[in-house]
């Protein structure tokens, strides 16, 4: 009775109600209907608000597992750590751990954390590897790793697997004091050599307290057995190591070879040159969706 | 709005009873949503060929959703029309966009935690005697080769293990060693991370194959450690 009398301030009995009052109070109660609607409206709209915002942070968690080197026209900065075009590649962060999987093992390592962003042009990609040392050391090094081919590789250079045929890693590998990067091959322990072909450059430098290293390489070689082949839009495998040149008290280098920071196998991607094609897909639907509900309104009113 | 009223009352509460009360009956669980899902659909399949039995309450039921269609007498529900109208083909769109557009997303790996060890290492029993001496060196073993990772306190949150994906297994948490046997163990000790077949994701492990460095009997002393440190027993045949 509450309600009625909200509508109906003159507080009339039912059997009192004229027609037109009937008709009042349906247009009355339809007020209501645009209303709810509006609502229902505006409270979707801060739902897919909501979502929007909500993915941002999904799309950074998203950069923790996989690098992602964007396209960019007009040069890569090869040799320079510093250039400002490296502000616009968005950073990865990867965990490190010490190397404990084979000996020689070692428990306690400087380098924790690893940042890596990348860029290419179609033609070469550079990484920036970026990590907090608190001293410069001759020896300071650092190592990326890929799998090459299709066969899965052990992250521990390639070793063998008891029940998996593994492939062989392609390894970059950059030390301070020689001022340049090595490619490599390895499948297993004790099998890790140069390349005849040397298709790999790296420049690093050191102020306040981070390194900061480019590695650059064209996306293809033409050796697809030994070197990663990186494809625009493909997934590729990789991982990072780095060794602190430090000595201990005996004037010992207290990581190398083995003995060093590591990361797990992540993902690497290239981007492909943007594909506008979905969008296109989407407007096709739009347009067969309307199209479908002229037909069937039109049928509909002829029918009648 | 009779005819239309029923179904959508029976739809709304064949939802609710599927949602709520069906799994709060003994026994039962939460259903899926696909299986709700598909639940509804039946049921609106029963409701459209109820309805549509007799011609006339065929008209009852197509009636009023024809009518709200071509727009003929459905007064203020004009907008709601018009919504309808402007967001199917909307959607049409975004599922389509969303069935097309290429995936930002890496592969994803299904990774098997435990799986199935080689037939040699089913049904081992601990070939040493479950004594405190034993346990104790067990215990001494582990914090010396599995602790770095495995953690201190056996729950996987050593200091080597924050850069390692897959993460090393935490003992304390009941769906590892507590639903394992110990041969289980001893496997996956003794062949380390490379010995894992393809659905175990051999090549991202970590673990040592530790059957290069250790004898068996500090194997088994370790699987001793490793359980009494975590406060579980092996896996047995009932």
């Amino acid at each position: 009775m509450e309600r009625i009398n909200l509508h109906e301030p003159g507080n009339k009995g039912e059997e009192q109600r004229t027609g037109s009052e009937w008709c009042r109070e349906n247009e009355a109660s339809m007020k209501p209907v645009n209303h709810i609607m509006k609502q229902v409206l505006r409270s979707g709209a801060a739902v897919i608000t909501a979502m929007v915002i909500g993915s941002v942070p999904f799309s950074f968690a998203q950069e923790s597992v996989a690098v992602r080197a964007a396209l960019v026209t007009g040069g890569l900065p090869l040799d320079d750590p510093n250039a400002a075009a490296w502000s616009s590649a968005a950073p990865a962060s990867f965990p490190m751990s010490p190397q404990v999987h084979w000996p020689n093992r070692i428990q306690e390592v400087t380098v924790k954390d690893v940042s890596v962003r990348a860029l290419h042009d179609g033609k070469q990609v550079a990484f920036l590897l970026e990590y907090s040392d608190p001293t410069q050391d001759p020896d300071d090094a650092a190592a990326f790793e890929f799998m090459v081919g299709d066969k899965k590789a052990h992250f521990a250079h390639g070793q063998p697997m008891l029940q998996v045929e593994g492939g062989p890693v392609n390894i970059w590998f950059w030390k301070n004091k020689a001022g340049k990067a090595v490619d490599m091959s390895a499948k297993g322990f004790g099998t890790l050599k140069p390349q005849a072909h040397q298709d790999v450059n790296a420049k690093g430098a050191y102020s306040n307290g981070t390194w900061k290293v480019v590695f650059s390489r064209n996306l293809s070689t033409e050796h697809p057995e030994e070197d990663v082949q990186i494809t625009p839009g493909q997934f590729i495998s990789i991982a990072f190591a780095v060794w602190d040149g430090r000595k201990d008290a005996a004037g010992e280098l207290v990581e190398k070879g083995s003995q060093k920071s590591v990361s797990s196998w992540w993902y690497f991607r290239a981007d492909a040159p943007p594909d506008y094609s979905s969008y296109m897909y989407a407007a096709v639907a739009v347009a067969l969706a309307l199209g479908f509900q002229f037909v069937l309104i039109r049928k509909l009113k002829k029918g009648q | 709005m009779g005819a239309l009223g029923k179904p959508i009352i029976l739809m709304v509460a064949m939802y609710l009873f599927l949602k709520f009360v069906l799994p709060n009956i003994p026994g039962s669980a939460p259903l899926p949503s696909s299986l709700i899902f598909l639940y509804l659909l039946l049921t609106a399949s029963g409701i459209v060929i109820y309805e549509t039995l007799s011609g006339e309450s065929k008209d009852a039921f197509w009636g009023p959703m024809q009518r709200f269609l071509t727009g003929e007498g459905s007064g203020g529900l004009q907008v709601l029309r018009y919504g309808v109208l402007i967001l199917f083909p909307l959607l049409v769109g975004w599922e389509t966009y969303g069935s097309t557009a290429s995936s930002d997303l890496p592969p994803t790996e299904g990774r098997t935690i435990h799986p199935a060890p080689p037939g040699e290492y089913t049904g081992l029993s601990n070939p040493v005697p479950k004594t405190p001496d034993n346990i104790m060196q067990g215990k001494g073993f582990y914090a010396a080769f599995c602790s770095p990772c495995h953690g201190g306190n056996f729950d996987g949150k050593g200091p080597a293990a924050r850069g390692f994906n897959p993460p090393p297994a935490n003992f304390a948490d009941p769906t590892t060693i507590a639903m394992l046997q110990e041969s289980y163990l001893f496997w996956r000790i003794k062949k380390g991370g490379v010995g894992l077949p393809i659905e175990g994701a051999p090549w991202k492990s970590a673990m040592p194959r530790w059957e290069v460095e250790l004898p068996d009997e500090w194997i088994w002393k370790i699987i001793m450690g490793e359980y009494d440190g975590a406060h579980q027993s092996p896996r047995t045949w009932e």
